[in-house]
């Protein structure tokens, strides 16, 4: 077969998905056409390029862990970073600019990210990336992805642009504060999913902060400067304590390695002693749960996504809250396995009665579709934990992959909230009735989001879903009440149907009880370019999931490894020690999970770098009040 | 083509017929759904009938194939295996794939073809039936949609692709129960449909975490292989931690169970409920089968093919695929036939009462299921699944006939209430000949007329209820001693019924049959038999100028007399699948005819399949001998029912019936309002859970919030406050505070600090103790651990080094000095551990069991020590007390 021929056949498929996504919108216009035909041809060239045999044959062929150009994170990163700042030089006066500037670096950051999934998600970190930052502090710039973080990611990548798309049909003041905010919080959240750096997370954890209260305090709704603040006080509790445990370990670590260092891979490493391992879970625990959000942390949420632009809602849903979940596995369960392993089944109650099931019974009762809407997520964040707290495979696995549902479906659901939102000026379900009736696309679009969502199999919501029931039903971790939180859960998905059809029955069957929703104008082009990368998703990832999960393998090995040899050191630790769990890394293997591990600084004086290098196993020299050998 | 060809093209192990037979539906739901509205009425049923036809086809092939292979005790199976679609964790955490994977075999086959069959018969009913509507493309997207999920529920290598089809299906029965989306009713009975199912999905869920748990595989082939290990007990009384310890023990001692291993059931009952809950809900059993009669809101072709011949089969079906789970446990299969048993009878008793023609078959519907279920609970397998498909030929063509007349009677009555009530029909034979006939033979198949499908089916049920036992299985537990008591406990034994059980279902169950014969032939000469009494009949009749289709442009008051044509024949897209179903409901007995023509086709066909749970059920002694006796009574139920009716609603002209709703309009009512099972659910279930929604939402908002974010900014407001008042700006004040540090600053050089720490090697045993300095210290010390000083003179002996033997404990003290003369006392508890690199968590290491053992001894010992050594110094020394408790560590775990 000539290349020519053959590239003709290779391209069938994609011909063929641009032609029918070009066909199905019922109006004219091109630029419709070709952006539902362009959603097509990327839904088949995801599921054809991580087809398990292309990837091993590509595996084979050229990707290997030397082809990963090292700098692809920080371009990826820093990308729109430094496109804020040039924001701050465009022009206040041309919103068409600076909009056009946003949607560009943006739509640039997203293609690039695809880059990240040609790599072969083996064992070890990928496209790591480590240079000396303030060598006094032992703070390093140390990115790097795997398995985990890259779903993250990407899902950042995705629902941004398809945020500022949407942010840029309802906002149409402060323009350009609106595009710098968006790319600042774009490039925190992804320096966050990255970083491993303990120092550097907290800058990133941080920066992505203000931009996030400034979007809902500035482009809220009426009481947007009260959830501005809530969201912020809440969240800056929660790192606070965060920072005092990162010192803390940072100066433990001192004291057991003898050098100072931020990096993840040295404090994964650490075993401490068992009542600052418990306060260190508790004060990070504290950080992503506030985050995530968990019952009794979680009254934030609805007033910041209530009073949120419809932009930020979906980026606060579908990214943000994302950060606490992943902030739990990376670190929580990387770093502090013993205490998490003790408190788990404590935690993975609070997740299924407080979560699923009372945020599924608030939800129920809002009549605030958005508010609905927010507590839906409440629920489904519970099955995140749930599934992080059972630390079975298929339980984080579902986690994470619930994780992107949940980012999919809820950012869509925010989406089309936004969409009546803009024609009513009002989210009260009391408001509308037989909506199908006169806006049939929309009605049709939002049905097929709230099968996803309450988890029809076949749609993405079911696999995350059962994924995490079936790793909680048989998890060691919570004993014997993991098949009863398992139940417990799964009553939840009754509920789902329960308060998402009611609300679905509410709005769009039945008569047309309202006057003014008589002649609403259906879903316009932006509203469905918007929505429709976020509905092939929704059936892409329900058929074909294992095309992400099988990328997480490795990684999910290596946190349940973590997990336990932390369990097992924390258990074993009755006196209180404190000494590094692994004496000596492979630092040097690049198919190592300590690749890159940091090393003591060299130093003039050999001596005292030598005897800051051995470990020392004495509570003495930590300066221990109640330590071994000492009763007091 | 002959067989070898088509082997050859679709080998039995990569079956891609199965990609034809599903994937045909899809492409045509997904056409008229997306497309639909472009392409026109004739395109849009073009795609649809060729869409189910030619999956029609495709499942005949197969069959055939099927046919080919199999033989008398080897099932022929055809798989065709998809891609991975998750992996799960089993039991230890070791991954079991689950696979996008379809096969078929002679239960999913037969199925397959009944799905596909009567789905094109009804589909090509649609194209007539509903060619007025504006939302033509729509229904067929949903219809084909349907037909695929249904595929895909019966053709799923496993149960969560099952379950993609389960609640598949489940998904656009409510899309289509709530087609006419307008009418609020109808979402609501779509709404209903869907959370009530989802209860019931509930239920598989749990199974499928059961099975996962205990077989360690999902698909049909794995589960029947692992059934076994099902045969575990599980203690699911009292749950996690058992009784709370702090109850007071008047309430604790009745929740104790008397047996120390708590309440125990086989995995197998479980999974056995988990599953048959989750039947329930798809089959409208008891207690979910609310759902079904409102669901009838859908248009009736719906009805005929969703909510009558295929969808609510579904669980029979599965039921019938899991057949090895559920013969393991006796006490599911007496669940599953006492639950059909009275579903039986209660859906019968409603359906006397109603008007509506709908709700009397949707009642009959509910009223069959249950007799599919008394066939599988009493383990005759086959034979409920037989029933399965003689019921989808008679009540489809039931369905599809009342649809008939409906249709007819929206030449005058345009309201969905009074065009469905039978007061306003009668006489309809002399209309509609054909759909007359065909609905008469469904009729007389339904109520068990000898030779007829349905007696073939339906009293093979009742024969096998009486005759059939289930083997009871042998539990793997063993004897237990509690050690404790001493009491010797004995191995879990399974469940086994009552003797006699078989007999009252065959009882009870035969008086269902009459009361199906009755209240059918109710509905038939009402509605087909007397005078027309929807309105006066004009010859030559013509429309009023205004609409004449449509369903809300005039509505009638019930009163105001009407006049119109007569009701008119429906067009040849009605009747052709009438009179398809209907001979189909006269003969397809054949197949199956035990009683008078000993043929077993059926039995046999499926047979292979259901092998290794039949091996379980037996037969009382005699059981063939008993045929005939048993029959009769059968028959008789016929003869009753239908002579009764005959008798009620046509000799008398229904005068002993309403004279009997003047006599008791209590039981009348309760009866018509469906015993009032609906409100009962609203008032307990539903209301419920409503106030768990309100007081959620209450304490959120007064309780979680207040507490969260109130709380604590008064907190912070009001330490704000206290603080404040202190900053005054009066120079005296501050200076006074200053002062008052000043002084505390003064004291702290004042006092002498007595302060060690303690360099520890346990490897040597050598602890070396040193006090801090300070200004003009001296120190003097009791080494020994005698609790006196060992001088009466200060030194400037700053450190000691100690010396201790394992396990040793000593108490150190030290007195310190200053410049003033002041003086300060401290212990040091010192204790070195047993062994060498405890701290390595090596404690559990197999060989040093005993030495750790020894360990926890002697450090227990140690603790002791320690106390004793502080109690002895907190008596003779000042300060003492102020120490903390001791907390000696050791290397013990």
């Amino acid at each position: 077969m000539t290349g020519f021929s053959g590239g003709i056949i290779e391209a069938l498929p994609y011909l063929f998905a641009f032609f029918v996504g070009a066909m199905i919108p019922r109006r004219q216009g091109w630029a419709e056409r070709v952006g539902i035909g362009v959603v097509g041809v990327l839904a088949v060239a995801f599921v054809m390029g991580l087809w398990p045999e292309a990837a091993d044959a590509e595996a084979t062929q050229a990707v290997t862990r030397a082809d990963e150009w090292p700098q692809l994170l920080n371009v990826i990163v820093f990308l729109p970073i430094v496109g804020a700042v040039a924001i701050l030089f465009a022009p206040r006066q041309n919103p068409k600019l600076l909009r056009a500037m946003t949607m560009g670096i943006l739509a640039a950051d997203f293609l690039i990210s695809l880059g990240l999934l040609r790599a072969n998600m083996t064992t070890g970190w990928h496209f790591q990336y480590v240079t000396e930052w303030l060598p006094t502090f032992g703070i390093r710039y140390h990115v790097a992805i795997d398995g985990i973080s890259l779903w993250m990611v990407l899902l950042s990548t995705v629902t941004t642009p398809i945020a500022a798309l949407v942010s840029f049909g309802s906002i149409k003041k402060r323009t350009k504060d609106l595009c710098f905010a968006m790319l600042l919080l774009h490039g925190g959240m992804l320096g966050a999913f990255v970083s491993l750096d303990l120092f550097l997370f907290y800058v990133f954890w941080e920066l992505m902060l203000i931009p996030m209260v400034i979007l809902i305090g500035v482009w809220g709704g009426v009481e947007k400067i009260k959830a501005a603040y809530k969201f912020l006080l809440f969240t800056m509790a929660g790192s606070v304590l965060m920072l005092a445990a990162i010192l803390y370990m940072v100066w433990a670590h001192r004291q057991a390695a003898g050098f100072v260092t931020f990096d993840y891979l040295a404090m994964s490493n650490l075993v401490l002693p068992r009542t600052a391992a418990t306060l260190c879970f508790i004060a990070f625990a504290f950080a992503f749960v506030v985050k995530v959000p968990m019952w009794p942390l979680h009254t934030w949420l609805p007033d910041a996504h209530v009073q949120a632009p419809t932009g930020g809602s979906i980026i606060l849903a579908a990214v943000l809250l994302k950060l606490g979940t992943y902030g739990y596995v990376r670190f929580c369960m990387g770093m502090l396995g013993g205490p998490a392993y003790d408190r788990a089944a404590t935690l993975a109650g609070v997740a299924v009665g407080g979560g699923i099931l009372y945020g599924a019974l608030c939800a129920w009762k809002q009549t605030d579709v958005k508010r609905l809407v927010a507590y839906s997520s409440v629920a489904h964040m519970g099955f995140v934990m749930l599934g992080l707290f059972a630390a079975t495979t298929s339980g984080i696995k579902g986690a994470l992959l619930t994780m992107i549902n949940h980012g999919i479906a809820t950012g869509a659901l925010f989406l089309l909230v936004g969409v009546i939102y803009d024609r009513r000026h009002t989210r009260l379900v009391s408001e509308f009735g037989g909506l199908a009736k006169v806006m049939p696309v929309y009605a049709a679009v939002f049905v097929i989001v709230t099968m996803a969502s309450i988890g029809v199999p076949g749609t993405n919501g079911f696999v995350g879903e059962f994924m995490v029931i079936v790793g909680t039903f048989v998890s060691s971790a919570l004993g014997r009440h993991g098949s009863i939180q398992a139940v417990l859960a799964t009553f939840g998905v009754i509920l789902a149907a329960v308060y998402m059809l009611s609300v679905v029955q509410k709005m769009f069957f039945g008569p047309i009880t309202n006057k003014r929703n008589e002649n609403l104008p259906d879903m316009n082009v932006r509203e469905t370019l918007a929505v429709a990368p976020l509905v092939a998703l929704i059936f892409v990832l329900g058929l074909f999931p294992s095309l992400v999960l099988d990328t997480m393998d490795s990684s999910v090995a290596h946190v349940i490894d973590k997990y336990n040899s932390g369990r097992d050191s924390h258990r074993g630790n009755t006196i209180d020690e404190l000494r590094l769990l692994n004496p000596s890394p492979k630092g040097d293997d690049p198919t190592s999970y300590d690749h890159n591990y940091p090393v003591p600084p060299k130093s003039d004086d050999d001596e005292s770098a030598n005897a800051a290098s051995r470990p020392l196993s004495t509570a003495v020299a930590l300066g221990q009040g109640v330590s071994r050998g000492v009763a007091r | 083509m002959g067989m070898d060809g088509l082997f050859s093209i679709f080998p039995p192990e990569d079956f891609t017929l199965l990609c034809v037979i599903l994937g045909l539906p899809l492409l045509g739901a997904f056409v008229n759904g997306v497309f639909g509205k472009r392409l026109g009425k004739e395109a849009v049923s073009l795609m649809a009938l060729v869409a189910v036809g030619g999956s029609f086809m495709a499942s005949c092939a197969a069959f055939f194939m099927l046919m080919q292979r199999q033989t008398e005790t080897e099932a022929a199976r055809f798989v065709w295996h998809g891609w991975k679609w998750l992996d799960i964790s089993g039991n230890g955490d070791f991954q079991i794939p689950i696979e996008i994977a379809f096969s078929v075999d002679a239960l999913s086959g037969g199925m397959a073809l009944i799905v596909t069959g009567v789905g094109f018969l009804i589909h090509l009913y649609s194209t007539e039936y509903m060619a007025e509507d504006d939302g033509f493309h729509r229904f067929f997207a949903y219809l084909n949609l349907f037909i695929f999920s249904m595929l895909v529920l019966i053709l799923g290598d496993n149960l969560p692709v099952l379950f993609i089809g389960w609640e598949g299906v489940g998904m656009c029965s409510y899309l289509l129960i709530g087609f006419w989306f307008t009418e609020e009713a109808n979402a609501v009975a779509g709404k209903k449909a869907f959370v009530t199912n989802r209860i019931g999905d509930f239920g598989l869920l749990v199974a499928m975490a059961l099975l996962v748990w205990h077989v360690g595989a999902l698909d049909w082939q794995g589960i029947e292989a692992g059934a076994n290990n099902l045969l575990t007990p599980i203690k699911i009384y009292p749950l996690g931690n058992g009784v709370p310890a702090w109850l007071p023990d008047f309430i604790r001692g009745p929740l104790t169970p008397e047996d120390p291993r708590g309440v125990r059931v086989t995995a197998a009952t479980l999974v056995g409920f988990a599953l048959f809950l989750g039947c329930a809900g798809k089959s409208a059993q008891l207690p979910l089968y609310v759902w079904l009669p409102d669901a009838m809101a859908g248009p009736t072709p719906v009805s005929a093919l969703i909510h009558a011949a295929t969808m609510v089969t579904a669980g029979v079906y599965l039921c019938c695929r899991m057949a090895a789970v559920f013969v393991l446990s006796p006490a599911t299969m007496a669940t599953i036939a006492i639950v059909g048993l009275a579903t039986a009878l209660l859906a019968a008793s409603i359906a006397f009462a109603q008007n509506d023609i709908k709700k009397v078959l949707a009642y009959s519907t509910v009223s069959q299921l249950g007799y599919m279920f008394i066939g599988i609970g009493v383990g005759a397998f086959a034979t409920g699944f037989f029933h399965v498909i003689t019921h989808a030929f008679f009540k489809a063509c039931l369905f599809l006939g009342a649809g008939s007349v409906i249709h007819a009677m929206h030449a005058r009555i345009h309201d969905v209430d009074r065009s469905q009530d039978m007061r306003n029909m009668g006489g309809m034979r002399n209309f509609m000949p054909i759909t007359h006939l065909t609905f008469l033979a469904s009729c007389l198949a339904i109520a068990g007329l000898p030779l007829t499908s349905g007696f073939f089916s339906k009293d093979e049920i009742l024969f096998k209820a009486y005759t059939s036992t289930i083997a009871t299985p042998q539990v793997s537990d063993g004897e237990w001693i509690d050690r404790s008591t001493q009491v010797t406990w004995p191995a879990m034994q399974a469940w086994t019924p009552p003797e006699d059980l078989g007999r009252w279902i065959y009882t009870l169950a035969l008086l269902g049959a009459v009361m199906t014969a009755f209240y059918m032939f109710r509905l038939y000469f009402r509605v087909f038999w007397g005078e027309f009494r929807g309105w006066t009949i004009v010859r030559g009749w013509v429309a009023p100028a205004g609409g004449h289709h449509g369903h809300d442009d005039h509505e009638h008051d019930s009163d105001e007399p009407l006049d119109g044509p007569k009701p008119h024949e429906s067009a040849l897209q009605i009747t052709v699948p009438l009179v398809v179903l209907g001979v189909l409901a006269i003969f397809a007995g054949g197949l199956n005819a035990h009683a008078f023509f000993h043929s077993h086709l059926f039995d046999d066909w499926v047979a292979p399949v259901l092998a290794t749970a039949s091996s379980s059920v037996g037969e009382i002694e005699g059981a063939k001998e008993m045929m005939m006796p048993l029959l009769l009574p059968g028959i008789g139920a016929f003869a009753i029912g239908v002579g009764g009716a005959y008798w009620v609603y046509v000799m008398q002209r229904g005068e002993p019936a309403a004279s009997f709703v003047e006599k008791v309009p209590w039981l009348h009512r309760i009866v018509y309002e469906k015993w009032r099972v609906d409100e009962l659910y609203e008032e307990t279930f539903i209301g419920a859970v409503d106030t768990l929604g309100d007081m959620a939402v209450w304490v959120d908002q007064y309780v979680v919030d207040a507490v969260v974010a109130r709380v604590t900014s008064f907190a912070v407001a009001a330490s704000g406050t206290i603080l404040r008042t202190m900053q005054t700006g009066r120079v005296h004040a501050y200076g006074a505070v200053m002062v008052a540090g000043l002084g505390a600053l003064g004291w702290f050089f004042i006092a002498p600090q007595a302060v060690v720490t303690v360099l520890a090697d346990d490897d040597s045993g050598v602890y070396s103790v040193t006090a801090s300095p300070g200004l003009g210290y001296q120190y003097r010390w009791d080494e020994d651990g005698d609790g006196e000083l060992d001088s009466d003179d200060f030194g400037d002996k700053a450190r000691v080094d100690v010396q201790l033997g394992r396990s040793e404990v000593r108490l150190v003290q030290v007195e310190v000095k200053n410049a003033l003369g002041f003086r300060s006392i401290e212990q040091i508890g010192l204790f070195r551990p047993q062994r060498d690199g405890a701290s390595d968590g090596l404690a559990g290491a197999a060989q040093e069991a005993k030495e750790a053992a020894d360990s926890a001894a002697k450090s227990q010992k140690a603790l002791q020590d320690i106390q004793r050594v502080l109690q002895q110094a907190g008596g003779n020394l000042p300060g003492a007390g102020k120490q903390p408790a001791p907390k000696p560590v050791g290397g013990a775990p």
